[in-house]
């Protein structure tokens, strides 16, 4: 997951704010599938599920020429990788609850960036209008 | 320069929460069966014990294996017990009540230091957000 600032500043395709918008999008999506996977915590059978997303953006950073950021989707996946318990089941709580305080502070950063980016546009026209 | 991850010391956390979760369900099995005669396979329940492994240095904790413990039965004197043998005797299992309570005590500590680490961690990284404010 190494993005290549040269190719990034060269792909003149995406402004911040798409970027921005994308992620916080993406944090939207996993933060459901995690409050899924705790309702489903007791359900006989139930696999947890994950979303794919900064592995797909990355690749598409990565690419050369134009990136369209609406096709890079986050993908919903099982992973079904964790142990299952004698239910059939593989959440587990306190992973779930670590993903969540992932989850939270990559959406707090995302956010935060995106005022500081409004902030900065702001600045520019209060400037132009003096 | 190498780029550390930000969320490694979650993972780690994490993994130390689980390891101590699991050992919780030891015990737990060990104090539900602390006077089971028959455990299947003709003899009374054997205690088990939780052994823990690192996979590196920085990889966290994990379960590696649950060993039984081959420490000998106690025999009590119960001639009304249907397992009792022919002079009187039955063989109780091998758990040790004080010694799972002391094991329940630091599996309780464990699990409350390691979310100690997680919230303060967890701090710090919002006090690094507070910069992009």
């Amino acid at each position: 997951m190494c993005i290549d600032i040269g190719k990034l500043q060269m792909s003149k395709t995406n402004n911040i704010l798409d970027i921005i918008e994308a992620g916080i999008k993406a944090e939207n999506i996993r933060q459901k599938a995690i409050a899924n996977n705790i309702a489903n915590l007791e359900t006989p059978g139930y696999r947890r599920i994950d979303v794919e997303f900064e592995q797909l953006l990355a690749k598409c950073l990565n690419s050369a020429g134009v990136v369209d950021l609406s096709e890079v989707e986050p993908q919903i996946y099982r992973p079904k990788q964790t142990p299952v318990k004698s239910n059939g089941n593989d959440v587990n709580l306190e992973a779930e609850v670590g993903e969540m305080i992932k989850n939270t502070l990559r959406h707090k950063a995302y956010i935060r960036l995106l005022s500081k980016k409004y902030k900065q546009i702001e600045l520019a026209i209060d400037v132009g209008g003096r | 320069m190498e780029v550390d991850n930000v969320f490694d010391p979650i993972d780690i956390t994490i993994s130390g929460l689980r390891a101590h979760g699991k050992q919780m369900e030891i015990i737990s099995s060990n104090v539900a069966n602390a006077r089971t005669t028959d455990a299947g396979k003709g003899e009374p329940y054997r205690r088990l014990e939780a052994a823990f492994k690192s996979d590196g240095d920085m990889e966290g904790v994990k379960l590696d294996k649950i060993l039984t413990d081959m420490s000998d039965f106690l025999k009590v004197f119960d001639p009304g017990n249907p397992h009792a043998d022919e002079d009187g005797y039955v063989a109780m299992p091998n758990v040790n009540l004080p010694v799972e309570m002391m094991n329940l005590n630091i599996a309780t500590r464990m699990y409350q230091a390691n979310v100690a680490v997680l919230k303060r961690y967890q701090q710090m990284v919002e006090t690094t957000l507070e910069l992009l404010r």
